[in-house]
């Protein structure tokens, strides 16, 4: 459960203040799917990095299943991402020297858990995304969408409740963008939150609920159900 | 995170930038073998005065006349007159337990010739002792003979530069040859290098009984004795042995110093090893100068890895983590470098000591030691203002690679 309670953020470009978020007021609830569209510049980068406790609000409050987390220290809202939050980047941000089975490894390295278990999951998740024969290639031998499923792989390896996707199919051709897609959807039926971030209208429409961004506020927010 | 997982992660990442790696490694492993070689050298010095001083005879205990106050105190008015040091306190010496052999001594200079040659040598008064004492070495003939040492006789022994500048390649055995105008007959040559060492040089003196020596240069007095105690653990009470038996003989006037071999070489010791210990610590700032250099690369490497590090933190991993992920990488870097460096500075010592054979060589146990942790002290300081600076990147700037 998210609930954003007039969040504000604010930037600084040379001279100007720019209000990336002005007072929003949002709740996403738990196994939602939602996809965040608008222009760029229209706040829905900062909107996610503010989800994914990537970064602050200046103002307003931020609830994450009930707790309040402005005010957690660094380290703590590094553990809820985590826990917590799955990334999925426009530009995959898989580490080019380790394999596939390696980056999707990495966020349990960080947790700490025994090498046996992860080599099971990391096994599973490979094998969720169809990439089970891609395991030990390194991302430069994979294609555009293979890259991306490995990082939906590693995004979901912890278990997380909530899916953030930012563009995730800004670089890829149709037909992987599909691909993509419907595996981030297939996640989404099993129960994850999914946010996907988007200036692609034909990918936002799929989605149940779609929030429009204008300048830094929420101009419409609609829900299929 | 576990261990041997920060392990790999840094391993990647070493193996993912090879010139990088390479760079820094050769920095340290020159820096650590520096250190090793030039200790060696210190320590090899060390040891070839120490050898040298071994080559003085064992146990040794110098006796000299006048005693000799180096504690301050009131001017020095009456210091200067001595009691005479004579053979028959020299004999005296020799009656102790803890004394095995005693050396009267009287030195002097003199034209020493053969036919028309002539040489001006140093010519050493003294008694068969001193073969035993100085650990000396016949090449032909033999030493002076043992006896009543008040009792002089028209006998020498030369070194063995002495014999070649006087007869060349001919015998010189019961030849007879001018010391200061008297003669001498030639009943022995001493050995090459026998002798050798600080102090004279034996080779190019001649040897005359120490009665003898003293009417030769009219000399009432020893030059000084030099006694070789029983063993390593008599000394100190040879020491005493000597001053006690010195006194009673000089109406209890404590009229002598006597000098050990240890406390010279203790000195020798002292200073050289000191002076391992300087030049070891210059060579460690080679170390600091690959410090500076990793620094500077892993600055370079943390603006490269941003995206990763923007990465590691939004999967989770604190600020603290990935500090602890870079200086266990910089560790690492230290570590291997300090091995490279080893390997090259025992190759480097092996081949001095190869090259210089007399030499006597060697790494003290401590420079490794120091060596390899000055290169991780270095790794671990000088990474740390890099790897605060990817700690505390913003993980949204750094995800956009700014």
């Amino acid at each position: 459960m998210i609930q954003f309670s007039s969040v504000s953020r604010e930037f600084e470009v040379g001279e100007e203040r720019v209000h990336a978020l002005r007072n929003i007021d949002l709740e996403i609830k738990d196994g939602e799917y939602a996809a965040i569209m608008g222009p760029s510049g229209s706040g829905k980068s900062t909107m996610l990095n503010i989800l994914g406790l990537l970064d602050r609000a200046d103002q307003g409050q931020y609830f994450l299943n009930g707790e309040d987390t402005t005010l957690l220290t660094e380290k703590k809202r590094a553990s809820l991402r985590r826990r917590q939050f799955g990334f999925v980047f426009q530009s995959f941000h898989l580490v080019p020297r380790m394999t596939a089975a390696q980056n999707v490894e990495l966020p349990l390295n960080l947790d700490g858990v025994p090498p046996r278990e992860r080599r099971q999951r990391v096994r599973d998740a490979l094998d969720a995304m169809g990439l089970s024969d891609r395991a030990h290639h390194r991302p430069s031998q994979l294609s555009g969408g293979q890259r991306q499923r490995v990082a939906i792989a590693r995004a979901t390896i912890t278990q997380p409740g909530v899916l953030l996707a930012d563009e995730p199919t800004g670089n890829l051709d149709t037909k992987s963008g599909q691909e993509v897609i419907q595996a981030l959807e297939v996640l989404n039926q099993r129960g994850i939150t999914l946010i996907i971030i988007t200036h692609n209208p034909a990918i936002g429409d799929r989605a149940r609920r779609r929030i429009h961004m204008q300048d830094g506020s929420i101009e419409d927010d609609t829900d299929s159900n | 995170m576990r261990l041997a997982d920060v392990f790999r992660f840094c391993m990647s990442a070493l193996v993912g930038a090879r010139a990088r790696t390479w760079l820094m490694l050769l920095a340290m492993a020159i820096g650590v073998s520096s250190v090793l070689l030039l200790t060696a050298v210190g320590e090899g010095t060390r040891r070839y005065v120490n050898d040298q001083f071994m080559n003085l005879g064992s146990h040794l205990l110098i006796v000299m006349p006048g005693k000799l106050e180096t504690t301050g105190g009131q001017p020095p008015i009456l210091s200067a007159t001595q009691v005479d040091l004579t053979i028959d306190d020299a004999v005296a010496l020799s009656q102790s337990q803890s004394i095995r052999r005693v050396a009267p001594m009287v030195l002097g200079n003199a034209p020493v010739s053969y036919g028309q040659r002539e040489r001006a040598v140093n010519v050493i008064g003294s008694t068969a002792g001193l073969y035993g004492v100085r650990k000396l070495k016949m090449l032909s003939g033999r030493f002076l003979p043992s006896g009543d040492p008040t009792r002089g006789a028209a006998i020498a022994v030369i070194g063995d530069t002495l014999k070649t500048e006087l007869f060349g390649s001919a015998r010189a055995l019961g030849e007879r040859i001018r010391i200061d105008g008297q003669k001498f007959q030639v009943i022995g040559v001493l050995k090459e290098a026998s002798g050798a060492g600080v102090g004279m040089d034996l080779r190019d003196s001649a040897v005359i009984p120490v009665a003898t020596a003293q009417s030769l240069f009219d000399s009432p007095s020893l030059f000084r004795v030099m006694v070789e105690a029983d063993g390593h653990s008599a000394i100190s009470r040879a020491e005493n042995a000597i001053i006690d038996i010195l006194r009673a003989r000089h109406n209890g006037e404590e009229d002598v110093t006597v000098i050990t071999q240890d406390a010279m070489l203790e000195t020798f010791n002292t200073i050289l090893g000191s002076l391992t210990l300087a030049v070891g610590g210059i060579a460690a700032i080679s170390l600091a100068v690959a410090g500076v250099l990793i620094m500077n690369v892993m600055l370079v490497a943390v603006s490269q890895r941003k995206t990763e590090i923007g990465l590691l933190k939004a999967i989770g991993a604190p600020g603290t983590q990935i500090l602890r992920l870079f200086l266990a990488e910089a560790c690492m870097l230290a570590l291997l470098g300090a091995i490279v460096g080893l390997i090259l500075g025992f190759a480097g010592v092996w081949g001095l000591a190869a090259a210089l054979p007399d030499f006597p060589i060697g790494v003290p146990f401590w420079a490794p030691i120091a060596a390899t942790a000055t290169s991780l002290g270095t790794g671990l300081i000088f990474c740390f203002i890099p790897a605060r600076r990817a700690a505390k990147l913003d993980p949204v700037l750094a995800l956009a690679g700014h």
